[in-house]
């Protein structure tokens, strides 16, 4: 295994240390001749496409087929042999992620308007298996951590759709996505596998967003449309399971003889009580789009409600149920696009101005004052509590010069209402009643590459009220390298700092780490 | 008798029916070489009856940026009014129609990057009388306005997209939608972009509302308008290379007229293209037999030449301040004012990029205002990026109420539905394919056209020139390129 794991690791590096002359290829001459052949042979290097897209297509004119191989490795820069868990977490790996991904989208046009699609994904994560670990066993937990291994997670997408000029019907398995800003605002229907926890970010989001079965009508008029969704299936949000590279240090196992918490019962699939419903308007007017939202669905993630109570006194025991609760979303979204003229040094700028907001009532937050009353006999209470919560998003994204883009965007997370026994709900603020989130982003092309070579810098500092102020920062800085119009890579480096041990980055301040992408599509 | 005169010899015979022979050969060239171009003082009669040097003809009462005239003007005419009409003709045609778009850049190592779109275009205004839009549009006031500008209901005439937005559409209002397909590469499969475009003035400079859906993350987002004088990223053109550039922004001026033998140029190692037929099939034709105006253009000289007017124009500071280019050289087609040949200049008077296009008549119902750019290069000498644009197929329709508000609106392209599905075989399979750089005409107007290239740059147009194909940077020495005269 060793062998192989240097193997990985020294094709990479060489793979990598051509990137430099390459995007340099103008600086010196030295290495025109290898850059001018290597871009030449890559020019047309497509062999999936040549010999298996491309007839199979051929073979059957209604049918289209797309695909990706997608690698993606982030290795640890500084790991910490003891870390979490109450100190019993061994962050004794290096690799972060060293994920394979192939994915296939084929589509077949039955007549005119009737299409069947089907999405599948072949996934596999060696860094259960490529390095030595004893802190890495979330493999054993559940499987898909490490390879996707059911039909549900292989077969991603399947649905039939019909379409006319008046409605579109989608019937099946699907991702429905409402939110356009970073983060998810009114991005609510369907559930996301979070195993990257705090690195689960935009661009990732069609890859880990939890595809689930509905039936997804949406009605036009004219610029206006009105969609109308009635999901038949809920998909929870996965979350990073212990054993895995991001599961939060700040767990701490409950003691032999503690609290029990039963496993979480899903709501049963089929039973009309148990679906969810959600309707979406929006209209263009101009320079001017907006829309509205709502949505009863059930919450993303459970909830651990008392049950029962065990022993007494000091010795008494909770008894928890996870559950997940109806929510109540009304949501609005907008955005307005103008040129502000004559902006010194760097003349108009085009700009566009976002904006995304989302009201949930109802929030269950467990409380720990409730839970302690619950502890000392009040059989009241199931140690819960209802709250509502507002989260928002402004973005503001200028055009400047040399293709350069800047956006600004500051993030609201609220709960109503709140006091420091609650835990975290959805929506609300992290650690605290309030939470902002002002979101950097500046991305600049590099002309002499002939805009080959991108850079990409996003911040995200974190702030919150009344308890913790200052919850850290993470920061990304992202090289991006097109090597041909099939085969893209990218050198990533993240950075997780300041704020206490608790904060929200503040306690991924071991995680910094460097990775890069490889993405041939065919 | 045995004559004094010394008879040939066989050698000297042949040496000279092959120097007549490369003479006769060289001619057209050395034509275009040397006598096809003329400032306005040097020009023919007949040409000098066509032009009106007036620079102050009156304006339009209502719109004082734009000449009083009747569009589309009558000679003899003003090189605004000649800037005017070739206005008509942006990168993609005014007037209604589906085209499949094959496009791509090139740089000079080889690397290239293609996509394939295809594009729905859906102006405000369609082609129709000036009666029939009145009654529809128009206020009473326009109508009256109309009758006084000599388009009275009564006298019904064609008129173009273009003049009906000159005119009919206020300034913020929308003047045209394209929504464009992405088809290739793989990467961007479903990708699609809406462009609103709006009807600007000199006090308007917001030109579009930009819509992006992006396949990979399946939403619909609103961009800022890309900077109008900005290279997109990728290519060698701008975004006003693409959309055009509105007449009254520049001030024009005649500086002659010229003869182009060719625009766009096929390398050699291109011999045959498989184009699409307007959608009734695909049909292969040699690269060389396709010309500058199309195969239906009357007017080509029995050289093959087509004559054109250059006009000249200058970037308006008061209107686009911080612009990136200062002027622009325009080499019109003398018949329908079609741009085949574009050279853009910096702010430093030096020569930025030259867009070079071979055209077609695509819609002929509108006769001299139904031709449409066929194939497109463009080369920004700077960077020594070509991006080329191949509409392989324009479909001129009229779309129905019901596929405008369905197609051309945001939500539309959450659907992912290809509506009209056009196919194209005309990307390049390899970069020696590339289309050559064009042609740097040097020595023609020499007062306006200053044209400094880098060495290196110099030395790759030189080695094209000698092998009929691209040569790319092989790190081996390049020869030192000819005199700069030799290179047409």
């Amino acid at each position: 295994m060793r062998k192989v794991l240097h193997l990985y690791l020294s094709m990479t590096l060489i793979s990598l240390a051509g990137l430099p002359p390459i995007a340099f290829a103008d600086v010196s001459d030295i290495f025109s001749n290898v850059v001018s052949d290597f871009d030449r042979t890559m020019a047309t290097f497509n062999p999936v496409g040549e010999y298996f897209r491309e007839p199979l297509e051929r073979a059957l004119p209604d049918l289209s087929v797309q695909g990706r191989i997608k690698q993606w490795t982030d290795i640890l820069i500084n790991p910490d042999k003891q870390l979490g868990y109450g100190g019993k977490g061994l962050q004794d790996y290096r690799f972060a992620q060293l994920q394979n991904l192939l994915e296939l989208k084929t589509s077949y046009a039955i007549f005119p308007g009737l299409d069947f699609k089907a999405v599948t994904h072949a996934m596999y994560d060696g860094a259960y298996d490529w390095q030595q670990s004893k802190g890495l066993y979330a493999n054993r937990i559940n499987e898909t951590a490490e390879r996707y291994n059911t039909t549900d997670r292989i077969m991603r997408e399947l649905y039939v759709s019909y379409r006319t000029a008046k409605y579109d019907v989608i019937v099946g398995k699907q991702q429905v996505i409402w939110g356009k800003m970073d983060g998810q605002f009114i991005d609510i229907i369907n559930g996301m596998d979070r195993r990257e926890g705090p690195q689960l970010e935009t661009e990732d989001y069609e890859l880990r967003r939890l595809p689930a079965w509905m039936i997804n009508t949406t009605l036009h008029f004219g610029d206006s449309s009105l969609q109308l969704l009635d999901i038949i299936s809920h998909e929870q949000d996965q979350q990073s399971l212990p054993g895995s590279p991001w599961y939060s240090p700040l767990y701490t196992p409950s003691a032999p003889g503690g609290d029990v918490t039963l496993p979480w019962r899903r709501p049963h699939t089929g039973n009309l009580d148990n679906q969810e419903f959600a309707m979406r308007f929006d209209r263009a007017a101009g320079a001017m789009t907006y829309g509205f939202i709502y949505a009863y669905l059930w919450d993303k993630n459970p909830v651990d409600r008392i049950i029962g109570t065990e022993g007494q006194g000091a010795a008494t025991r909770l008894l928890f149920q996870p559950q997940v609760n109806r929510l109540n979303h009304f949501g609005v979204t907008a955005d307005y696009s103008t040129t502000l003229p004559d902006v010194p040094l760097v003349g108009a700028v085009p700009t566009v101005f976002r904006l995304e907001a989302l009201y949930t009532l109802g929030v269950r937050f467990t409380d720990s004052n409730l839970q302690a009353a619950a502890r000392a006999g009040d059989a009241g209470t199931d140690g819960t509590v209802r709250h509502d919560t507002f989260r928002a998003a402004i973005a503001a994204e200028f055009g400047l010069p040399g293709n350069t883009t800047f956006i600004m965007q500051p993030s609201l997370y609220y709960t109503f209402g709140w006091n420091p026994a609650l835990s975290y709900g959805f929506g609300g603020g992290i650690e605290n009643q309030w939470t902002l989130i002002p979101v950097f982003y500046l991305s600049h092309p590099f002309a002499f590459t002939r805009d080959r070579l991108t850079v990409n810098y996003t911040l995200y500092p974190v702030f919150g009220g009344p308890e913790i102020t200052w919850q850290g920062v993470k920061s990304k800085l992202r090289i991006s390298y097109k090597i041909s119009q099939f085969l893209t890579t990218d050198l990533v480096y993240n950075s997780y700092g300041g704020g206490p041990d608790s904060g929200l980055y503040g306690q991924y301040k071991k995680w910094d780490n460097v990775g890069w992408e490889i993405n041939y599509a065919f | 008798m045995r004559s004094n005169v010394m008879p040939f010899s066989k050698k000297a015979a042949t040496y000279a029916v092959v120097s007549l022979m490369l003479w006769a050969t060289s001619l057209p060239l050395a034509t275009a070489e040397e006598l096809t171009w003329r400032t306005v003082e040097q020009m023919s009669p007949a040409d000098r009856a066509l032009y009106d040097p007036n620079p102050t003809k009156p304006r339009d009462p209502n719109i004082p940026y734009i000449p009083a005239a009747p569009y589309p003007f009558k000679a003899p005419y003003t090189a605004e009014e000649m800037g005017y009409r070739s206005a008509e003709f942006p990168h993609v045609p005014r007037w209604p129609n589906t085209l499949v778009d094959a496009f791509g850049m090139i740089t000079s190592s080889g690397y290239i990057n293609q996509g394939v779109v295809i594009v729905y275009s859906a102006p405000t205004i369609t082609n129709t009388t000036s009666e029939a839009v009145c009654e529809k549009r128009c206020s009473f006031w326009t109508r009256i306005r109309q009758r006084n500008l000599g388009l009275s209901a009564s006298a019904k005439r064609m008129r173009t997209p273009f003049e009906g937005a000159l005119r009919e559409i206020k300034p913020g209002e929308i003047q045209d939608r394209w929504m464009q397909y992405s088809t290739f590469p793989p990467e961007s499969q479903d990708e699609q972009q809406l462009w609103i475009m709006h009807r600007t003035s000199p006090k308007m400079a917001n030109k579009m509302d930009f819509f992006v859906y992006s396949a990979g993350l399946r939403r619909v987002r609103r961009q800022p308008q890309p900077r109008r004088d900005q290279r997109f990223p990728d290519n060698a053109q701008t975004f006003d290379d693409v959309v055009g550039r509105d007449p009254w922004e520049m001030e024009w001026k005649l500086l002659g007229t010229d003869v182009l033998y060719q625009t766009v140029r096929f390398p050699n190692t291109r011999p045959e293209i498989v184009l699409n037929d307007n959608n009734k099939g695909f049909v292969k034709r040699e690269t060389s037999t396709l010309k500058m105006m199309g195969d239906q253009y009357p007017y080509y000289r029995p050289d093959g030449g087509v004559d054109c007017w250059v006009v000249m124009g200058t970037i308006r500071k008061e209107v686009l301040p911080n612009y990136n280019e200062k002027f622009l050289v325009l080499w019109l087609d003398k018949h329908s004012f079609f741009p085949i040949r574009t050279e853009k200049y910096g702010q430093n008077n030096k020569l930025m990029m030259i867009e070079v296009r071979n055209v077609r008549l695509e819609n002929p119902g509108l006769k001299g205002f139904g031709y449409a750019a066929h194939n497109t290069v463009y080369w920004d000498l700077e960077h020594d990026i070509m991006s080329y644009s191949f509409h392989d197929t324009h479909v001129a329709h009229e779309w129905t109420e019901e596929q405008k508000n369905m197609i051309f609106t945001p939500e539309f392209m959450r659907r992912e539905w290809n509506f009209q599905p056009l196919k194209t075989q005309v990307l390049l399979k390899d970069p020696a394919q590339a289309f050559l750089r064009p042609f740097l005409d040097r020595g023609k107007f020499p007062d306006v056209r200053q044209i400094e290239l880098s060495p290196q740059v110099e030395a790759r147009y030189a080695a094209q020139e000698r092998a009929g194909h691209l040569i790319f940077e092989t790190g081996k020495p390049v020869e030192a390129p000819k005199p700069a005269t030799a290179i047409p």
